[in-house]
């Protein structure tokens, strides 16, 4: 079996680690009833009664999808 | 026709991506709308549709070819004789995508797919677009001849062909002002 032949300095693993980021979304402003909302574009959003409870999914003025 | 598809299959071989991809078709055909991940719900998309336009067409080698696809003899019949007459004033677009999500668990984007069983209505060509349409037909034969002739004319007098450039600069700009002046 293939075998490491050093130790891998705390600096290189650090410097993999730090590569990582997480990316920012797009997306899109919407204002609702005077709410700004931002929601990711062509996407069902979920629709809420005032309680906030979810009631189903809409794209389009149309129902898609139960939650 | 649709693209075939580059890249690896679903379920990791072909045999398993024909069958994941029958059994789409067929849960599509008989729930008219399913919900299942995004990249399944694109592949299944143009083999859905091709079987629709099978089922329009109607005949016994239509539907032989569709019973090789799909197993359930029960839902070929459906597809046939209720799917077929309500998508027939349709010219394609049977099928509607819509992402919905994250899937809990593995975080797979997840869409809906669905059959679109509207009747069709049909776009309303705004007054600009179909007026200009029809000048420009009409005019397109006539137009033709005088471009052919002023080539003819350049490849006859080859010597002093800066001048025969310019006679024909002159008429290509004549006619496209003729052009403007009609699309106005």
């Amino acid at each position: 079996m293939a075998v490491p032949k050093r130790k891998k300095s705390r600096a290189n693993t650090h410097a993999r680690r730090s590569q990582w980021k997480a990316e920012v979304p797009t997306l899109v402003k919407t204002v609702e009833n005077g709410k700004v909302t931002y929601s990711l574009p062509h996407r069902a959003k979920v629709v809420e009664d005032s309680a906030g409870t979810a009631l189903f999914l809409e794209y389009k003025g149309r129902k898609v999808a139960d939650v | 026709m649709p693209k075939p598809t580059k890249g690896p299959r679903l379920g990791g071989g072909p045999a398993h991506e024909r069958l994941m991809l029958a059994n789409l078709a067929a849960a599509l055909f008989t729930h008219k709308r399913i919900t299942t991940t995004e990249t399944k719900a694109k592949r299944l998309r143009p083999v859905a549709e091709r079987l629709v336009t099978f089922a329009k067409r109607g005949d016994l080698h239509a539907r032989r070819r569709v019973m090789g696809i799909i197993s359930d003899k029960s839902v070929v019949h459906e597809l046939f004789t209720e799917i077929a007459p309500l998508v027939a004033e349709r010219e394609g677009g049977y099928t509607r995508i819509i992402k919905t999500g994250y899937r809990k668990g593995d975080n797979a984007p997840m869409a809906v797919i669905e059959l679109v069983l509207e009747p069709v209505t049909p776009k309303v060509k705004s007054a600009k677009k179909s007026a200009a349409a029809q000048p420009v037909a009409t005019e397109a034969p006539a137009e033709e001849a005088p471009v052919e002739e002023t080539a003819a004319d350049e490849t006859v007098v080859a010597d002093d062909a800066a001048e025969a450039d310019t006679s024909a600069a002159a008429t290509d700009e004549a006619a496209a002002d003729e052009k403007a002046d009609d699309a106005k």
